[in-house]
């Protein structure tokens, strides 16, 4: 691919995704709408993986963000919109103080405790009584732009859109190079000057925001949350699955992932009812076993491979990797 | 004053005493070798200084003020710098990114001038193909690249820790003058830990050593390498 192509392929992809509701049937934006949420959160949670920590707690801040703007929405009576932005604040500013404890923890110890946190913030939202709704949840009284599916299909898109200018940023500053230090090594990150704590702070509070901010659109769209659904685990580990054959580390990596991902669990789900979830099981395992950088890391690999054969010019896979 | 100092620096690690009571003392424009057998606690000493390890008891000291309970992202930024002795050159980052890192982040550079200033410091080392993988250099390149890594600190002491380890002869020789010219250049302290004795030789104005965490002698390379006590710790021997 061409440096052109490259440049612009984004703004092709993201002009489709615009103008896809005037091209679709209500299924297929339907379809869509529940996959660019997922891509929301596949590209958020990537964003924390790129410093080593996997988190296994999209669902908690989804969840954070969904009830933020679900009881504001109807305690405060603030405007859709505002209520989303105050999902996002509420995640992240759970996601600040938590991290002075948790952001100590490394791997397998941080991934179980995000697990964990996922399922507490669920306990407490069961039994909060008639503050959230208990078990039953929270029906919105009225759907944002009166349940227009364009507007809420698009509505989707922008949480997408917004996670990818985030990861962009992340990409193109002086976050990538800290995050991928303290990934591959925290004593040498260290002895660079690198304020390690700090810039896992920045990342996981951003992921956790961005995470807010989904599951505050998410019902906005449904205008409905409840414990049982907003803290699912498919919220974990859908958008975990689509970043890893997509390919981690980057921002076209988790969109790329999401969309197969996403189509190809509707179509099964069609096909074989329940069974679709050992299908994207088995997907996953392969993925990781036989293409451990995802799609798009192997795309990278090849086109640095081949710049390099053909005495191309030799940034082209160095900036389709930092893309 | 001397710029770095440490005053009866001692790290256990549970019954083990990994360095004992060390004080000593390194200089701008010096370079001092740190010698000793396997074992000695010379890398444990550097992880003291450069504050990968919190000591047990003991103070450092560095231009003039106490260090020895400063985080190791602050020393750095305050100018100890240091290689690894297993070397890890940061994949998913290119030659020159590695050498970005520490103009980014101890000197607050932004992205573009650290991209200047690390191209300039590779040049200077004679480092080229900063576009490339580092998993695609060879090993002379990847020790120049572990001296680029800790010189883009700007820093005022450089700990190298057996970064002539895997080397032949003639690129011993390249990385020696390297140091050197380095040490003289920038006119920064310099502490080489090694177990090639003519590196240690040609070298270092001045040598200690170390064993089972001791300092045993101190002095000249020549007037150390005659000492008995040394001579003993390396031979084994009734010492």
């Amino acid at each position: 691919m061409t440096k052109a192509v490259r440049r612009f392929l984004p703004i092709v992809v993201i002009a489709a995704a615009i103008f896809f509701p005037f091209m679709a049937g209500p299924y297929p934006l339907a379809v869509a709408q529940s996959v660019l949420i997922s891509m929301a959160l596949a590209v958020s949670w990537d964003m924390l993986l790129r410093s080593g920590q996997i988190s296994f707690g999209i669902a908690g801040f989804f969840g954070i963000g969904a009830y933020g703007a679900a009881l504001s929405t109807l305690k405060l009576s603030v405007s859709p919109i505002v209520s989303i932005l105050f999902a996002g604040a509420c995640a992240a500013l759970v996601a600040f103080v938590l991290g002075f404890v948790i952001l100590r923890l490394r791997k397998v110890y941080f991934a179980i405790t995000t697990l964990a946190l996922a399922e507490i913030f669920q306990v407490i939202i069961h039994n909060w009584g008639d503050f959230t709704g208990g078990p039953e949840g929270i029906v919105l009284p009225s759907l944002i732009f009166k349940g227009d599916s364009r507007s809420l299909y698009w509505l989707a898109l922008a949480s997408v859109l917004l996670a990818c200018a985030f990861s962009a940023v992340f990409q193109r500053s002086r976050l990538r190079f800290a995050l991928t230090a303290v990934r591959n090594n925290e004593v040498s990150a260290r002895s660079s000057g690198i304020a390690i704590f700090s810039y896992l702070m920045i990342a996981f509070v951003t992921t956790s925001f961005l995470q807010g901010i989904v599951g505050g659109i998410h019902v906005q769209i449904y205008g409905y949350a409840s414990p049982d659904s907003v803290f699912d685990a498919n919220y974990t580990l859908l958008p975990l699955a689509m970043a890893l054959l997509g390919g981690t580390y980057s921002t076209p990596g988790p969109v790329l992932g999401a969309i197969l991902l996403g189509v190809a669990s509707e179509y099964l789900k069609l096909k074989i009812p329940y069974g679709h979830l050992v299908v994207y099981g088995i997907i996953i395992v392969l993925v990781i076993l036989l293409l451990p950088e995802g799609l798009y890391g192997q795309y990278c690999k090849r086109v640095k491979a081949s710049a390099k054969e053909g005495a191309g010019p030799k940034a082209a896979g160095t900036e389709a990797a930092h893309a | 004053m001397p710029d770095l100092q440490t005053f009866g620096l001692t790290k256990r690690f549970g019954g083990l005493l990994a360095v004992n009571n060390v004080s000593f003392s390194l200089d701008r424009g010096e370079i001092l070798g740190v010698i000793g057998p396997n074992g000695a606690g010379k890398t444990t000493f550097i992880n003291l200084v450069s504050g990968v390890y919190a000591p047990s008891s003991g103070r450092i000291r560095f231009k003039g003020r106490d260090i020895t309970n400063l985080a190791a992202h602050k020393r750095a930024r305050a100018g100890i710098a240091r290689t690894f002795q297993i070397i890890h050159p940061l994949e998913n980052l290119n030659v020159a990114e590695n050498v970005m890192l520490g103009f980014l982040f101890t000197r607050r550079s932004s992205l573009k001038e650290a991209r200047k200033s690390a191209e300039a410091l590779c040049g200077s080392l004679g480092l080229s193909g900063l576009d490339r993988d580092v998993s695609e250099i060879t090993m002379l390149e990847t020790k120049k690249l572990e001296i680029a890594h800790a010189l883009a600190n700007d820093p005022t002491v450089l700990f190298l820790d057996e970064v002539m380890a895997g080397l032949n002869v003639d690129e011993t020789t390249d990385v020696v003058r390297l140091v050197r010219n380095v040490a003289r250049e920038k006119n920064i302290g310099v502490g080489v830990v090694e177990h090639v004795m003519s590196v240690i030789r040609d070298l270092t104005h001045r040598v200690i050593v170390l064993e089972a965490g001791e300092i045993i002698a101190a002095g000249p390379y020549e007037e150390v390498a005659k000492n008995p006590r040394v001579i003993a710790a390396y031979l084994g021997g009734a010492g």
